[in-house]
C-alpha cells in the first residue's frame, strides 16, 4: 500500500526546545492513533503534516506533493485543531457556510454540505446560536464538523475528543470509523490510551518528541523481548493449575490474586505457555472463568516502552 | 455530492474574492466596528451643532469644517482605525487561534492577506465615507449647487482613502513580525507622526500625515509663536497621491511576502 | 492505635486564616507581568526622564551663578515655584507617557482574565470583588506613583538640599501635601479609566486602542467644540484639561482655563462613578452569555 503521508527525518526546534526528532513515517490510508503524553510533539507533527509550521530539518509530503505553502492540497485535507478557538461573533452555520465557502463552494453547495455535516455531528437545532454560547463539548463538535464538510480524503485530528461526554465520544468515535470505511485516511492524536485503542489498533507512539514505536499494537507487544508476557487465569482452583507449570522453564514467575481465584504468569513464550495450557486445561477438567492478558494494552505498552 | 469545483486550486484572484467576502461579512459583525462607527458619528453631530451654533456664519462653519477634517479625520480617526484594523490582520488571527482555519483551506496565503487587507480597508473607508459626506454636506449646505463643492467632497473622500490605504498598509505590515505591533503603531501614529511635522525641510516627508496634508485645505498658522506652529511644506498634490500609493503598495507587497514565508506559532 | 493513612488527597483539617490584605498577590502578578514585557522596561525607564529633566532645572536654579554665562534674564524663567511642580505633573508629554503605560501594563489587567475565563478561579478562592478590583487598581497605583509621586517628592527633597535651607518649605509648607494628594488623584483616576476599558472587552489589544483613542479623543474633541462654541466650558470634554484644571486647585494655580475647577472635578469623579458601575456590573464569578 502507498503511504499517504510520509515523514522523512523529521525535526522540528522551538528555539532550544526539541519538538520532534528524526520522525520517519509512513502513514496509509485507515486510522492511525498518534499516542504520547502532554508535551510529546502530536501537535507540532499534526502542525508540520497540515503545512502550519515547516520543519527544521526533513521533508514532509502529503500525497506525494510537499505541504508547506502548498495550498491546492487543501482541498484534499480536513484539519480539527486542539485549540477551543473561533470566529465567536458567527452563529455555527455562518462559520461553517463561511468556511465552506472559503474552501471554494457555492452558496447552495456550501449550505447543502453545512446541514450535512451539523446532522452528523447532532447540531442541527444550535446551528443558528452564537458559537460563544456553546458548551464545551458543542465547540469540540463544531470544530469536527468544519474538518470534514468538504469531505476531504485526509483528515488530521487534534485530540478530537477533548471535551465530549462519553456518548458524545462513543458518536465520535464511530463515525471516525465511517470514514475509515470510506477509505480515507485519518490522523487521530490523543493522550488517552483507551481512546485511541477504541478507534484502532495502528498507532504511532512518540515521547519526548521521538517515535517510540509504530503499527500494530498487538505486534509491538510482541516485540518488546525485554518484557515478559503477562497472562492471567481465573479459574476454581488455580494452585492446580501452577503446580503443572512450576517445573517449566519458560515459567519466569506466578503470583496468585488476593481472592484466590486467580493466577498471574510471566513468561518469554507466550505461544508456548497457551498450547500447554490447553492441555493441562482438557487433561484436569479446569474450568477457566477467564483468561487475559493485562499487558498486552496499549497503557502497558507504552509504560514499557517509556520505561518507567 | 460534487466534489470541489476547482480541484487545482484557487487562482489568487480566487482566494482573494472569497477571503475578502468572509471578513467584509465578518468585520461588520463585531462590536468593534459599531463603536468605530459611532466614533465616526461624532464629526457629524459637531456639524449639527455647527448649523445651529453659528448662524449666518458659513465662513465660519467652512474653517470649523477644515478644523474637523485635519483634527479629527487626518491625525486621529483614520490612524486610529488603520492602526487597530491593520494589525488585526495578522494579529487577529493569530491571538484568537484562528489562522490555521484559513491556511487549512485551498486560499494562497498572499489571497488570504490581500482579501484581508481589502476587506478592512473598505470597512474603513465606508465607515469614514458615511461620516465625511454627511459632516462635510451638513456643514456646506449653502453651497449644494455649486458643482466644485462635490469634487471637493471626492478630493477630501479620496485623500482620506488613500490615507487609510497607507497607513492600514504599514500597520499590517508591522503585524506581520511584530508581537506588540498595535504598541509601535500608536507610538508611531501618535508619536512621530506629529513631532515630525515641527521638523523644517525633507524631514517631514519621512512621514505619511505630510502626504495626507498635503492633499488638504491649508491651516492659517498665526501669532508669535508660529514658528513653533507644525510647518507644513506641502508637496505638490499629484507626487503627494503617487507617495501614498506607492507606500502602500510596498508596504502590501513586504507583508505579504512575510506571511507566506513566515510560520506563526500560538501563544501558549 | 496508629492509624494508617492511604496515599493520596486527604482533607485538611486546619483552620484558614483570613489575609488582611488578600488582593496584593494579585498587584505582585500584575507588576511582575508588566515588567515581562521587554519593551514596558524601556517605558518605564523613560518615564522617569521628565523627573530627571525637572531635576537638572532645580539643580540650576540653584545655581545660577554658575550657569549665568549660558542663560541671560534667568532668574525669571527659572524660578522653582508650586507651579513648577503643578506643570511638571500635568506636562502633557508626562500625561501621554503615563498614557502609554497603561496600555502597556494595563489594558490587558481585566481583559486578559474576561479572555481566558480566569474570574472563577478568581472567586473560587476567598476573594471578594473588592478585593480583586483593588488588587488591579493597585498595579495601576503603583505605576502611575512610580512616576508622579516618587520624582515629585525626590525633586522636593533635591530642592532642599540644593537650596541648603528651608526657605521653600516654609514659602509652601502645603506643597509637600499637593504632591502627595495630586500623585494620589491621578494614580485613582487613572486606575478607574484603565480598568474600566479593560472591562470592556476580551481583546486586549483592543482596550489598548480604547486607552489611547479616548484619551486623545476627548481632547480633539475639546479643540473641535471650542472652534463652533468659543467658550472654555468645552474644556470640560477634555481629560488632559480637566486633569489640568484639578492640578491648578491642588497647586494653588490659576487655572488655564476659566471654568470652575469644581467642574473638572465633577467630570472626572463621574468617569471615576461610571467605572464603579460598570466594573460592579462586569465582575463576576459566572459569565453570563446572551
Amino acid at each position: 500500500m502507498t503511504a499517504v503521508i510520509e515523514t522523512k527525518s523529521l525535526s522540528k526546534w522551538y528555539g532550544n526546545v526539541l519538538g520532534l526528532s528524526d520522525v520517519s513515517l509512513e502513514i496509509e490510508s485507515g486510522i492511525t492513533g498518534l499516542l504520547g503524553p502532554n508535551g510529546a510533539g502530536k501537535s507540532t507533527f499534526m502542525k508540520i503534516v497540515t503545512g502550519q509550521m515547516k520543519p527544521n530539518i526533513g521533508r514532509v509530503t502529503v500525497a506525494g506533493q510537499d505541504v508547506w505553502n502548498n495550498f491546492r492540497l487543501f482541498s484534499r485535507i480536513g484539519f480539527c485543531p486542539e485549540q477551543d478557538a473561533f470566529y465567536e461573533d458567527v452563529t455555527g452555520w455562518e462559520f461553517l457556510t463561511g468556511l465552506l465557502r472559503l474552501a471554494g463552494y457555492s452558496g447552495a453547495e456550501a449550505a447543502e454540505r453545512a446541514t450535512r455535516a451539523l446532522e452528523i455531528v447532532q447540531l442541527t437545532n444550535d446551528k443558528d446560536r452564537k458559537i460563544r454560547s456553546y458548551s464545551r463539548g458543542m465547540r469540540q463538535r463544531v470544530k469536527f464538523a468544519q474538518a470534514v464538510a468538504h469531505d476531504p480524503d485526509i483528515i488530521i485530528l487534534d485530540e478530537p475528543l477533548s471535551g465530549l461526554d462519553p456518548l458524545g465520544k462513543r458518536r465520535l468515535i464511530r463515525l471516525v470509523k465511517d470514514f475509515q470505511s470510506e477509505g480515507k485516511t485519518i490522523i487521530v492524536s490523543s493522550h488517552v490510551l483507551p481512546e485511541i485503542e477504541a478507534m484502532t489498533s495502528r498507532i504511532v507512539m512518540i515521547h519526548q518528541g521521538k517515535i517510540l514505536a509504530q503499527g500494530d499494537i498487538h505486534s509491538i507487544r510482541d516485540l518488546i523481548e525485554s518484557y515478559p508476557h503477562m497472562i492471567s487465569l481465573r479459574c476454581g482452583n488455580p494452585r492446580a493449575v501452577a503446580a503443572r507449570f512450576v517445573s517449566d522453564t519458560s515459567i519466569l514467575k506466578m503470583s496468585f490474586g488476593p481472592d484466590g481465584r486467580s493466577l498471574v504468569v510471566e513468561t518469554h513464550k507466550r505461544d508456548a505457555f497457551f498450547s500447554r495450557l490447553q492441555s493441562v486445561v482438557l487433561e484436569d477438567g479446569i474450568e477457566v472463568e477467564e483468561l487475559t492478558s493485562p499487558d498486552d494494552n496499549l497503557q502497558a505498552v507504552f509504560d514499557y516502552l517509556v520505561v518507567k | 455530492m460534487k466534489p470541489n469545483a476547482n480541484p487545482g486550486g484557487p487562482s489568487l484572484w480566487m482566494s482573494f474574492r472569497r477571503v475578502f467576502a468572509w471578513f467584509f461579512f465578518l468585520g461588520r459583525k463585531t462590536g468593534k466596528s459599531r463603536v468605530f462607527l459611532l466614533l465616526g458619528l461624532i464629526p457629524v453631530a459637531t456639524a449639527v451643532m455647527a448649523r445651529i451654533f453659528m448662524p449666518g456664519r458659513a465662513e465660519d462653519v467652512v474653517a470649523v469644517f477644515n478644523e474637523i477634517l485635519i483634527v479629527f479625520y487626518v491625525t486621529f480617526d483614520i490612524v486610529i482605525l488603520s492602526l487597530f484594523y491593520g494589525t488585526s490582520i495578522v494579529a487577529e488571527e493569530t491571538e484568537g487561534r484562528t489562522l490555521s482555519y484559513l491556511t487549512t483551506r485551498p486560499l494562497s496565503k498572499t489571497g488570504i492577506f490581500l482579501g484581508k487587507y481589502a476587506a478592512y480597508v473598505t470597512l474603513m473607508v465606508l465607515m469614514v465615507s458615511a461620516s465625511l459626506f454627511f459632516s462635510f454636506f451638513i456643514m456646506n449646505g449653502h453651497r449644494f449647487r455649486d458643482l466644485a463643492l462635490y469634487l471637493t467632497f471626492l478630493r477630501y473622500a479620496g485623500a482620506l482613502g488613500l490615507g487609510i490605504l497607507a497607513y492600514t498598509a504599514l500597520f499590517a505590515f508591522l503585524g506581520t513580525f511584530l508581537k506588540r505591533a498595535i504598541l509601535v503603531g500608536l507610538l508611531f501614529g501618535f508619536g512621530w507622526e506629529n513631532v515630525v511635522q515641527y521638523f523644517p525641510g525633507s524631514t517631514q516627508k519621512l512621514s505619511l500625515v505630510h502626504y495626507m496634508k498635503s492633499l488638504m485645505p491649508r491651516r492659517a498658522a498665526g501669532g508669535p509663536f508660529s514658528i513653533l506652529l507644525f510647518r507644513l511644506e506641502p508637496s505638490k498634490p499629484a507626487v503627494a497621491v503617487l507617495m501614498l500609493i506607492v507606500i502602500a503598495a510596498a508596504f502590501v507587497a513586504l507583508a505579504c511576502w512575510l506571511f507566506r514565508t513566515k510560520e506563526y506559532l500560538y501563544e501558549e | 492505635m496508629a492509624t494508617v493513612r492511604e496515599k493520596g488527597y486527604y482533607h485538611w483539617d486546619g483552620q484558614l486564616v483570613e489575609r488582611r490584605f488578600p488582593w496584593i498577590p494579585i498587584t505582585r502578578t500584575g507588576i511582575m507581568l508588566a515588567f515581562k514585557k521587554r519593551g514596558f522596561r524601556f517605558l518605564f525607564a523613560g518615564a522617569f526622564l521628565p523627573g530627571i529633566v525637572f531635576l537638572g532645572i532645580i539643580y540650576i536654579s540653584e545655581n545660577l551663578e554658575s550657569f549665568q554665562a549660558m542663560v541671560r534674564g534667568s532668574d525669571r524663567l527659572i524660578s522653582i515655584t508650586p507651579g513648577s511642580f503643578k506643570t511638571f505633573l500635568t506636562f502633557p508629554p508626562v500625561l501621554f507617557l503615563m498614557i502609554a503605560m497603561m496600555v502597556f501594563a494595563g489594558s490587558g489587567l481585566i481583559a486578559d482574565d474576561l479572555k481566558h475565563n480566569s474570574l472563577q478561579i478568581y472567586f473560587s478562592r476567598p476573594l471578594r470583588k473588592k478585593d480583586y478590583l483593588m488588587g488591579k487598581m493597585a498595579v495601576v497605583f503603583f505605576f502611575i506613583l512610580a512616576v508622579t509621586l516618587v520624582p515629585g517628592l525626590l525633586v522636593y527633597v533635591f530642592k532642599l538640599i540644593f537650596a541648603g535651607n528651608f526657605k521653600f518649605f516654609l514659602s509652601y509648607p502645603w506643597l509637600i501635601f499637593s504632591i502627595v494628594g495630586f500623585s494620589a488623584f491621578l494614580a485613582v483616576f487613572f486606575a478607574f479609566y484603565t480598568l474600566l476599558l479593560s472591562s470592556l472587552s476580551k481583546n486586549s489589544r483592543y482596550v489598548m486602542v480604547l486607552v489611547f483613542m479616548i484619551y486623545l479623543f476627548s481632547d480633539v474633541l475639546f479643540g473641535i467644540l471650542q472652534s463652533i462654541f468659543r467658550t472654555p466650558y468645552m474644556a470640560l470634554f477634555s481629560i488632559r484639561a480637566n486633569i489640568d484644571q484639578v492640578g491648578a486647585l491642588v497647586f494653588a494655580q490659576k487655572p488655564a482655563h476659566p471654568v470652575p475647577v469644581l467642574w473638572s472635578c465633577l467630570v472626572l469623579g463621574g468617569i471615576c462613578a461610571l467605572s464603579a458601575l460598570v466594573l460592579n456590573r462586569k465582575i463576576r464569578g459566572v459569565e453570563v452569555i446572551r
